[in-house]
């Protein structure tokens, strides 16, 4: 097995098993901890594929200032271990249940797909994923959902300082 | 070429420059709050007639945004629909401390909401969807001081969030699997992969939410119920419209290889949908759950009116909602000022209404019996070309069922009618002077309810933007 | 040996420059483990409950740690984010500068300027005013 085969099997795995702690801790601020922690192995996946800008932004944005925010609503909430509401045991089995078909359609869904047979992940090179070339698709040809955005962000400022701020 | 591309966006043009402007005068000097609502007013009003005039077709920007002379007339409705509800609440706002904030992030909406009508390609119209989504999540906590608000708010943001973030897994699964992203591109490339049908089953769901749609609307009573009423009759009329407009045209020209698929689909949906709508609406007491419930069970209606997926429907699905947006905002404009100026919500509380306040009373009710679908108002015409829609693929069972529910869903109407003609109520409510703005959106809302059924170049004028488009 | 051949990999590119990145980090975390390990394994142990508390300066501690906090810390953090996407934006324009010209200048201003006037809504609402 080549590198890029260890270190996709691993960074799988890393992300699999945090990602069960996400739900089985019964902190909340581990579960976010350990989502921290998926999303640094995800982020190994998409270095992996040479996606290098989405990668840094994912590690930048997603887990340095959303899960801050995860964190605030969890110290205003006074979420704790002892406050958690105890889910019967039944809700827990039919709930692997349904997620354990889910993925067992997509599954079947990847499998069954023939124009999928015979195809892999282009790794490690490949242009689309670099900063450089994603700068000159983002201002060439998707000009107006970059202003839109702009305006998405506008407007949420606005939202968030309507309902933050104590009148 | 600039002038082109701007009186091709002019709409889009028009709501940005408002926003900048209500900006710009929130950060000016200190303004009342009557100042903001009648400049808002007028200038909804210019927008509203703009939308009328120098309409072209184009295709802008690679094809992100597409015109015709039909998507012009949904933002136009749309439109007036705003200018509407910005009539209406007039007194909630004349004494709410955020006047400006509020028309901002209403507008943001609209904005958003115009993206994705005129979109053409995927991710354009995501952008537009989650643009019409998050202003609207921070307007249903607008009155800050109620806890029932912010359950509901809370609620919105949380459903909404998974509801996109499945729309956003199907559209990629799309993506991957056909390698374009242009709705013009999409059906060639559409052929019966399982991992594409998967991908339209996630793109049906995240519309569904939207429009709530069973079983996906447990949403709707909770922020219904919670958010303020000016921000419930906008989601209750414009976000379900414009999202109804862009369903209608991505479900017919994107996904019509698959539409034996979806077919089935509409079908059971669109039972379920009336079903449950009606059942729940027989038990409501507040009038805000009740009409989110009987919004529901509309929208049933207009799924009936989908599964025939021909021009007819298109035409009967337009016509349907700009009959809605008259019929609620009626209804939800007499709660809006009932609450504003007693703050009282349930039904109960409108018994004896008829004595205390008959002009009130008689535009509650023919809004209500509009809703109900009573011949002459313009709610029963727009019901029967639905259904007459909908039979065209010659599955009668839909259509009698159908049929019977607008019998059932007459039954909880009229009881609120009842309560307001007939009940005897030893503390009715007070009797409340109409002021000019709302009583301008009364007069609008039922001439429309009234006379656009039988004024028949309507539909043959939608039919014809339809069909030349 | 595979490993070494990717540290000899030629192309700017590629995923490969991560690796020494990933190297880094694994002998971070690697230096820490074994510090708390290794001084536990071979460290005195002995606890008494007076030891397993908390420290607080010498101050018994009642009670939970949290408390309801007042909502401008998170009003911070949530127009940080907003902030922050702005600022990741700026990446691919300022790779691309050149190439760019002067339409993606006039793009990025207008960008700009709607965060611009976003910003003066905020100062002037004082919702970034620390004392109340």
């Amino acid at each position: 097995m080549g590198t890029a085969q260890i270190l996709f099997w691993s960074l799988t795995a890393l992300a699999l098993i945090s990602a069960i702690m996400v739900l089985v801790s019964k902190n909340p601020v581990y579960s976010v901890l350990w989502l921290i922690v998926v999303f640094f192995a995800i982020s190994g996946h998409y270095i992996l594929l040479n996606a290098q800008f989405l990668a840094i932004v994912n590690l930048i944005v997603y887990a340095g200032a959303i899960m801050v925010l995860f964190l605030f609503v969890i110290m205003l909430m006074n979420l704790n271990t002892e406050t958690e509401p105890q889910k019967s045991i039944w809700m827990k089995f039919f709930g692997v249940v349904a997620g354990g078909l889910l993925l067992s359609f997509f599954i079947s869904f990847v499998i069954s797909s023939a124009d999928l047979k015979g195809k892999s992940a282009q790794l490690k090179e490949g242009e689309i994923g670099l900063i450089k070339t994603l700068g000159k698709a983002l201002f060439n040809d998707y000009v107006i959902p970059f202003e839109i955005a702009s305006i998405l962000f506008l407007s949420a400022m606005v939202g968030a300082v309507v309902i933050g701020k104590k009148d | 070429m600039w002038t082109d591309f701007l009186i091709l966006m002019k709409q889009e043009m028009a709501v940005i420059a408002m926003i900048f402007i209500l900006l710009f005068m929130k950060l000016g000097r200190d303004r009342s709050n009557e100042s903001f609502m009648n400049t808002m007013n007028v200038l909804l009003l210019l927008n509203l007639i703009l939308g009328f005039v120098f309409n072209h077709e184009g295709i802008l920007f690679n094809e992100m945004f597409r015109t015709s002379r039909l998507i012009a007339f949904e933002k136009n409705i749309l439109n007036l629909a705003m200018l509407i509800i910005s009539l209406q609440s007039y007194s909630w706002l004349k004494t709410n401390k955020h006047v400006p904030e509020f028309y901002i992030l209403m507008l943001s909406s609209l904005l958003g909401m115009f993206f994705m009508i005129s979109s053409g390609n995927l991710l354009m119209f995501y952008l537009g969807l989650e643009m019409s989504t998050i202003p609207l999540a921070a307007a249903a906590n607008f009155d800050l001081t109620k806890r029932r608000s912010s359950e509901g708010a809370m609620k919105l943001i949380f459903s909404s969030a998974f509801s996109s973030a499945c729309l956003l897994f199907g559209i990629s699964m799309l993506y991957g699997t056909t390698g374009t992203l242009v709705f013009s591109e999409l059906p060639h490339l559409i052929n019966n992969n399982p991992l594409q049908l998967f991908a339209f089953i996630l793109i049906i769901a995240g519309f569904a939410f939207k429009i709530s749609v069973v079983p996906f609307h447990l949403w709707t009573a909770d922020v219904y119920e919670g958010a303020p009423v000016a921000v419930t009759s906008f989601l209750s009329v414009v976000s379900k419209g414009a999202v109804l407009f862009a369903f209608v045209s991505v479900l017919y020209t994107v996904f019509s290889p698959l539409a034996k698929v979806w077919y089935n689909m509409l079908f059971i949906l669109s039972l379920l949908t009336i079903i449950t709508g009606n059942l729940f609406a027989i038990r409501q007491e507040n009038f805000k759950r009740f009409l989110a419930f009987s919004s529901i069970a509309q929208v049933g209606f207009i799924l009936v009116g989908i599964s025939r997926s021909s021009d007819i429907s298109t035409t009967s699905v337009i016509y349907f909602v700009l009959i809605y947006v008259f019929s609620n905002l009626a209804a939800f404009g007499v709660v809006s000022l009932v609450t504003a100026v007693t703050g009282k919500e349930n039904i109960s509380d409108y018994k004896g209404f008829y004595k205390t306040n008959p002009g009130l009373s008689w535009v509650l009710t023919i809004a209500l019996f509009s809703l109900a679908g009573v011949p002459p108002t313009a709610g029963f015409f727009g019901k029967f070309f639905l259904l007459i829609a909908g039979a065209g693929k010659g599955n009668y069972v839909l259509i009698s069922i159908a049929a019977v529910n607008i019998v059932i869903s007459l039954y909880y109407y009229l009881r609120v009618v009842k309560a307001i003609f007939m009940d005897a109520n030893p503390t009715p409510l007070p009797s409340i002077r109409t002021p000019l703005m709302p009583k301008l959106a009364f007069i609008v809302c039922v001439a429309g309810a009234v006379t656009i059924g039988v004024v028949s170049p309507v539909y043959d004028y939608i039919y014809s933007l339809i069909v030349l488009r | 040996m595979s490993a070494l051949t990717i540290l000899l990999d030629a192309n700017v590119n590629s995923s490969a420059n991560y690796f020494q990145i990933g190297i880094q980090l694994l002998v971070a975390i690697g230096i820490v483990i074994v510090m708390m390990v290794a001084s536990h394994l071979l460290g005195p142990k002995r606890s008494t409950s007076e030891k397993l508390e908390n420290f607080a300066s010498g101050i018994e501690s009642h009670g939970n740690a949290r408390a309801p906090m007042a909502i401008k810390y998170f009003l911070v953090a949530i127009l940080f984010v907003l902030f922050d996407v702005e600022v990741i934006f700026f990446y691919p324009y300022a790779v691309n500068f050149k190439e760019l010209g002067w339409t993606g200048f006039w793009e990025v201003l207008l960008f700009v300027a709607f965060f611009l006037v976003g910003f003066i809504y905020i100062i002037k609402k004082k919702a970034l005013q620390w004392e109340d």
